[in-house]
């Protein structure tokens, strides 16, 4: 359902001889997601996950290549459209809306305002309070309760392709859990193509499949089993290049 | 008589279709239009006839109080001095507002005073709206002034709106609390083209245990100007928050000034202040929702001053 092909992205960067060079951040990655499967996107910091899944939402606009959803090229398909196509993304840090109600956000998210409609979305996602509603979408929110509502509002979203970017960050250990089976329901229910990014074990493990980036590039896709060794291997270690200068220096990783 | 104009201003600034039930009192070009009192909230104009005094009977409960005003006459510089008597442990809703039409080239405005005197254990909750419309080329002011005294355990909600088309304005809002008592200022002003607001506030907690909150929102669009100056006073132990936020968009400019000013060793004063943008990250998740750019600037605005 979404083919991506020989895609190139990236950034300017200021060097230290004060000229400025560009930095590929995705170098030439080429992949084919299957309808309804999940997928775990992990890999090192840096190495191009949350921007891959930029790229595939429009947020960012790759230098060349090709995002075939559907039989379809989107690589010039605006955000919005992308969303209409779709295809939706759950942001690692949420937004938040100074005045917004998150009864406001998830009925623009479900397209309707409809009580009912909107407390069927709550239970699907676990938030049993209706009161939730009525919160501000503002500062007060803590950690755990913007990621719960950034959740639900993907998922209200009923998207064929959806894309979660570290959706554990600021979530209690006893809550990851739930929420992997929240997914793995969502993509059983609702056929959702569902891909992750995560360092967490337990996405790993709940995916059809985990791909490996480093440096832009897909270093391994497979099973969780057979990327487990890959996983551990300390080509991937983002500090290397700092502890292999110094003697006894501990791994922190 | 009130004719279609009239009752399009009425409908933008208090919301009213009809006459409203209980008490009201409706100013025209500087006039009175219709009055009616209650048992509880007494309405009269006042002795040097700049305006009217209410009198809201101690313990009246449930019960609201109406007093827009509309003007639509050429040249017309309205200037009302209104107070507002608040019984002992009496709880009402007051309405207030103004809404201009403008039909000529010739200027039109409104200087609306308000000063609320508030009973012990008294409460209030006061909404006005200002509005201007009208195809006329006329500058459109409007310059409200709200003070408010709480006595002993009252409370105050105030939300004060400039919703648009209002060309200058020079607000002003004063507030002076007593002990126990509390008051809530929220204000909030949208200005386009080049249309210019001041908004001048200063709050003095003088009495034990006071509690004072005032937030400002502000939308600064085309080439407007907003200014918003804020101070609060303590002289006990006290609590007071200042929280002002401005969007600019366009080539629009702002200047805030927050001040605390402390006078007692155990107040506790707090403020927050930010000028900015509509920030990227709203937009791009309100755009993965399905809205496109304008659509999604408008739902932020319309959160901000919601």
């Amino acid at each position: 359902m979404l083919t991506i092909k020989n895609l190139v992205f990236s950034v300017t960067e200021q060097q230290d001889d004060s000229g400025e060079a560009r930095k590929e951040i995705i170098r030439g990655l080429d992949y084919s997601f299957t309808q309804g499967k999940f997928y775990a996107v992990t890999g090192p910091n840096g190495s191009g996950k949350t921007t891959l899944g930029k790229l595939i939402m429009g947020i960012h606009v790759p230098d060349s290549g090709e995002i075939i959803f559907d039989g379809r090229d989107i690589v010039k398909l605006s955000i919005s459209e992308r969303a209409h196509l779709g295809i939706a993304f759950s942001f690692q840090h949420p937004a938040r809306f100074k005045g917004m109600k998150f009864r406001d956000l998830l009925a623009i998210a479900a397209g309707t305002d409809d009580k009912e409609v909107l407390r069927r979305i709550l239970l699907r996602v676990g938030l049993c309070s209706l009161d939730f509603l009525d919160k501000e979408v503002g500062s007060k929110l803590s950690g755990g309760e913007i990621k719960k509502v950034e959740l639900a509002t993907t998922i209200a979203r009923n998207p064929r392709l959806a894309i979660y970017d570290e959706p554990d960050t600021g979530i209690d250990l006893w809550t990851i859990g739930p929420m992997v089976d929240l997914l793995k329901k969502e993509r059983h229910e609702h056929g959702t193509t569902t891909i992750v990014v995560s360092h967490n074990e337990k996405f790993l493990e709940a995916a059809d499949e985990v791909i490996l980036l480093k440096d832009g590039a897909i270093a391994h896709a497979g099973t969780f089993l057979e990327t487990l060794p890959m996983l551990k291997d300390l080509d991937l270690c983002s500090f290397g290049n700092i502890c292999q200068e110094v003697t006894n220096a501990r791994c922190y990783r | 008589m009130l004719d279609a104009i009239d009752k399009n201003l009425l409908k933008a600034v208090a919301d009213l279709e009809t006459i409203p039930k209980g008490a009201y009192n409706i100013r025209k070009n500087g006039r009175l239009e219709s009055r009616n009192v209650t048992a509880n909230i007494d309405i009269v104009t006042n002795e040097d006839n700049s305006g009217i005094d209410i009198t809201v009977a101690p313990g009246t409960v449930n019960e609201s109080l109406h007093i827009p005003v509309i003007l639509n006459q050429v040249d017309l510089l309205d200037v009302v001095q209104n107070r507002f008597f608040i019984g002992e442990d009496a709880d009402v809703i007051i309405i207030a507002g103004c809404g201009i039409h403008c039909g000529s080239d010739k200027p039109e405005g409104h200087t609306g005073i308000h000063e609320f005197y508030l009973k012990k254990g008294s409460k209030i909750r006061y909404v006005e709206k200002h509005y201007a419309a009208g195809p006329g080329s006329g500058k459109r002011t409007l310059n409200p002034v709200t003070k408010v005294f709480l006595e002993e355990n009252a409370h105050a909600e105030m939300d004060l709106v400039q919703i648009g088309g209002v060309d200058r304005a020079d607000r002003k809002n004063e507030a002076e609390l007593g002990p126990g008592s509390s008051l809530l200022i929220t204000e909030k002003v949208m200005t386009d083209g080049k249309q210019k607001a001041v908004s001048n506030n200063r709050i003095i907690l003088r009495g034990k245990d006071s509690r004072a909150e005032l937030i400002s929102r502000s939308v600064i669009k085309g080439n407007s100007k907003q200014d918003f100056f804020g101070s609060i006073e303590a002289y006990a132990a006290c609590y007071g928050h200042l929280e002002c936020d401005a969007i600019v968009m366009d080539k629009g400019t702002n200047e805030t000034v927050p001040a605390l000013r402390s006078f007692h060793p155990d107040a506790e004063l707090t403020h927050e202040a930010a000028i900015g943008k509509i920030a990227n990250d709203q937009l791009m998740k309100l755009m993965s929702l399905g809205l496109d750019y304008d659509e999604a600037v408008n739902r932020i605005i319309q959160g901000f001053l919601q």
